[in-house]
């Protein structure tokens, strides 16, 4: 479903995403892992489109991303890190927005956006401006606003962070039944223990390069016992800050 | 007050790294702000100097008019920096963005109060200050007054404006913490810009430039007494008054009369800060509390067609428009539409650009002109200043319509629909509104002046245009120079694509007027009869200048932006 071959951006002479490869397909959750400054957003944006890569292709649902870029844009949803929407449209307003952008004929957005609502716990909040939304309402409202469309395939970055548990344990839910369902679940994330229960497969990136990419078990062939944040660290050389909680 | 002084300097360490964090370019473009703000005030240093002397050369009174013409002044600059101040308070006193961060800290709620209250008083007056120093060298110059009459100002001013601010401070504490909700900020905005609408109408309707005409001078000569009786003798404005006019000898015993009144002003100021401040102590901590409450609304959840999307899907039935694209565009500009008028700070320039249309319409009235040319001259000429103030109000809504999808550009930018359908959905939000009012301003200028037919087609003929290209100028240069995480519009159509933007603005205007100048002319000499005909292949000319002029105008900075925004995550 998403496939992204010999992936390469440079910024000037800076390397942010080096010949990256990958193949995932219909239906799995990937799970992106890497140290701050790996080269992740910079992928996931040009996933998304966002930003053109200076070598190398995406395909998303057979499409290539870079030249049928709008049609490739319909079959996919990006929840952004920070969930950013318009403060002066009320929720309802927001998802009824998304949903015309995405081309959801009326009926089916008058059926679907209550249910999206109630399933995120947001309907007592549909008619309210999102200004007065707290962070965690805003990142489920986006949530929903990306299922509207019921995209093929969904980026998520950082997709849990703000959520109470019970919201987190939501979303969980609902990424597995989406995975279930045959959709195609990307995501980045720095909660290890998240990665550990929903995906299938993880890749890490260190400095643009992917260093590992296979199926957690896989991953601790021979390590039995550890958990993935042990992996995670000694691929990314997290044990020598240790050294440093003596300033505390 | 050493918590205070920890505050103010981390704004002056916070000002001093922003000026040695400047690049090059921006100390060009500042120095070219720098430079323009100087030659305006130069501009009205000049005719305020014209405007006194000739008050000054008028026998007996002329000292009395000037004193007068001064109290005033002063006077509305009281009033505007207490009414700039309800507006700028409530930002910075309320919502201010390390108001969080400062409130979490161990800090005082006063100390936090008197910082940003500092801020607040700081951030009304200055503008008004500039405005004000060119009225008060040309007073100096005219009336001879000594250096001490500079410094005496450069002293009393700050107890003058923190005065004058303390009483807008007041009023918006006092109302944020009766009705600490979002829809009291709502009201108090519209209310003050409905009041500051007003007093810009009044001022003009009261015919200020009558005092400069000699024929109405005479009859000022009959207000003699009402000339030397006080400016509203219980404000602070006619203590600064009284204190500044003691340098002139107008009066006897002026050293005491400085004294005394620079006692007064400063006392006052002083009890009037303090009293603020105690007040502050009681009830800020409150009041910020209650204003970060969000009233419930409790808008529909009904998914119903919108007006946009009935029109969309008409249109396509009809063949006219791709059904999926005009949805989108439909989307779009409801969504502008909706997030446009539920912003409180739009209404309030709205009230603004209505008592801006209604200036301008009164001043062409007023205009003094005497024979049919001289109007039709004048209906010509009017083209420039209409597009001046369509390119003005461009800067206020245009220029910052890319730069306010905001944070949430993302939304747009990840979906299917093309930067192009975004830029023209902004374009005609924009230019349909603005189409109606620069239409209004030049047929009702061109009926006030009864211009002729040939100038009035003309007139509206280019505004119309004009308009089009203006808002095209517009989006383009926003979306060239967007500022996604600026929520301020000020600081976007302060920005440098702001200054670009309005420099490209008035270049095309000027270019515009220069290619109409010689059907004009063919025009005016026809009327003498002094013609030999019209020249068409000059005309022709001219109007082939006019489309390149329009779609270069339009084209350049469109298709700039459009690939900005598209390479935009590149950044």
């Amino acid at each position: 479903m998403i496939k992204v071959a010999g992936l390469t951006k440079r910024f000037g002479s800076f390397v942010a995403v080096d010949s990256l490869n990958l193949d995932i397909p219909r239906g799995e959750i990937f799970g992106f892992l890497g140290p701050n400054g790996a080269g992740k957003t910079t992928t996931v944006k040009m996933i998304a489109g966002l930003l053109r890569p200076s070598a190398g292709s995406v395909q998303v649902a057979g499409l290539d991303v870079h030249a049928r870029t709008l049609e490739a844009k319909k079959r996919m949803g990006l929840v952004p890190d920070e969930p950013f929407v318009y403060p002066k449209l009320t929720g309802v307003e927001f998802m009824r927005f998304v949903g015309d952008l995405y081309g959801v004929p009326l009926q089916t957005q008058a059926r679907r956006i209550p249910e999206l609502l109630e399933m995120f716990e947001l309907r007592p909040w549909g008619g309210e401006l999102a200004e007065s939304y707290s962070h965690g309402m805003r990142q489920k409202l986006v949530l929903a606003a990306n299922l509207l469309h019921e995209p093929e395939v969904l980026i998520l970055d950082e997709p849990l962070v703000g959520l109470d548990p019970k919201s987190a344990r939501l979303v969980k839910d609902i990424f597995k039944e989406l995975s279930r369902r045959g959709r195609t679940l990307f995501m980045c994330t720095h909660v290890l223990e998240i990665a550990e229960r929903l995906c299938d497969r993880v890749g890490i990136m260190i400095s643009g390069r992917l260093v590992a990419l296979d199926t957690l078990e896989a991953l601790r062939f021979g390590r039995e016992g550890e958990r993935l944040e042990d992996i995670f660290l000694s691929l990314t050389g997290g044990q020598q800050y240790s050294g440093l909680l003596k300033y505390l | 007050m050493r918590l205070l002084a920890v505050l103010l300097e981390r704004k002056a360490r916070c000002g001093f790294n922003s000026l040695r964090e400047l690049t090059p370019w921006e100390w060009a473009r500042n120095a070219a702000f720098a430079a323009a703000g100087f030659f305006m005030l130069m501009g009205l240093h000049h005719g305020f100097l014209r405007l006194l002397r000739f008050l000054d050369g008028v026998p007996l009174i002329g000292p009395l008019l000037i004193w007068k013409l001064t109290a005033v002044a002063l006077l509305s600059t009281f009033s505007m920096v207490a009414l700039s101040s309800v507006l700028i308070s409530l930002t910075t006193l309320f919502y201010s963005f390390d108001l969080p961060f400062l409130m979490k800290a161990p800090l005082p709620e006063p100390v936090v109060f008197a910082e940003k209250s500092l801020e607040s008083a700081f951030f009304s007056s200055w503008m008004l200050l500039l405005v004000l120093l060119p009225f008060l060298f040309a007073l100096g110059e005219v009336r001879g007054l000594p250096w001490t009459f500079y410094a005496a100002f450069g002293w009393l001013w700050i107890p003058f404006a923190l005065l004058a601010a303390s009483i807008g401070m007041g009023f918006t504490l006092a109302l944020m913490r009766l009705f600490p909700s979002s829809r009291t900020r709502d009201a108090l905005w519209l209310l003050s810009s409905l009041s500051l609408a007003g007093v810009y109408v009044l001022l003009r309707l009261s015919e200020p430039e009558r005092l400069a005409r000699p024929d109405i001078l005479q009859r000022v000569a009959d207000y003699l007494r009402y000339l030397q009786a006080p400016t509203a003798p219980a404000l602070p404005s006619w203590w600064l008054a009284l204190a500044l006019q003691s340098f002139d000898g107008v009066r006897p015993s002026g050293a005491a009369i400085f004294w005394g009144q620079s006692a007064l002003l400063t006392g006052s100021a002083a009890t009037v800060y303090a009293g603020l401040l105690w007040i502050a102590g009681k009830t800020y901590g409150e009041a910020y509390s209650g204003a970060q409450e969000s009233a419930r609304s409790g808008r529909s959840q009904e998914v119903l067609p919108t007006p946009e999307s009935r029109l969309a899907a008409r249109l396509s039935s009809w063949g006219l428009i791709d059904g999926q694209q005009a949805l989108r565009f439909a989307a779009s500009f409801w969504k502008d539409r909706r997030t446009f008028f539920r912003d409180v700070r739009h209404w309030s320039q709205m009230a603004l650009v209505l008592a801006l249309m209604a200036v301008y319409l009164f001043s062409v009235r007023n205009l003094p002109l005497d024979t049919p040319d001289l109007k039709n001259l004048v209906a010509f000429l009017n083209i420039a200043v209409a597009g001046f103030v369509i390119s003005s109000l461009g800067l206020r809504f245009t220029f910052p319509a890319i730069s306010m999808e905001g944070r949430a550009f993302w939304v747009t930018r990840c979906s299917p629909q093309g930067l192009g359908a975004l830029m023209a959905g902004k374009f005609l939000f924009h230019w349909i509104p603005m189409v109606l009012l620069s239409m209004t301003l030049i047929v009702v200028s061109n009926r006030l002046l009864r211009a002729d037919p040939f100038i009035s087609w003309l007139s509206a003929g280019t505004v119309f245009v004009m308009t089009a290209t203006l808002c095209g100028m517009g989006v383009g240069f926003g979306a060239l120079f967007p500022r996604f995480n600026t929520t301020n519009i000020h600081q976007i159509e302060s920005s440098a694509g702001g200054f670009v933007y309005m420099a490209a603005a008035i270049g095309y205007i000027a270019l515009t007027i220069a290619l109409e100048v010689l059907p004009v002319q063919m025009h005016f000499q026809q009327r003498f009869g002094i013609s030999r005909g019209w020249d068409a292949a000059a005309l022709g000319l001219c109007a082939l200048g006019l489309l390149l002029l329009n779609a270069a105008a339009f084209l350049g900075p469109w298709l700039l932006g459009r690939r900005h925004l598209e390479h935009y995550e590149e950044k």
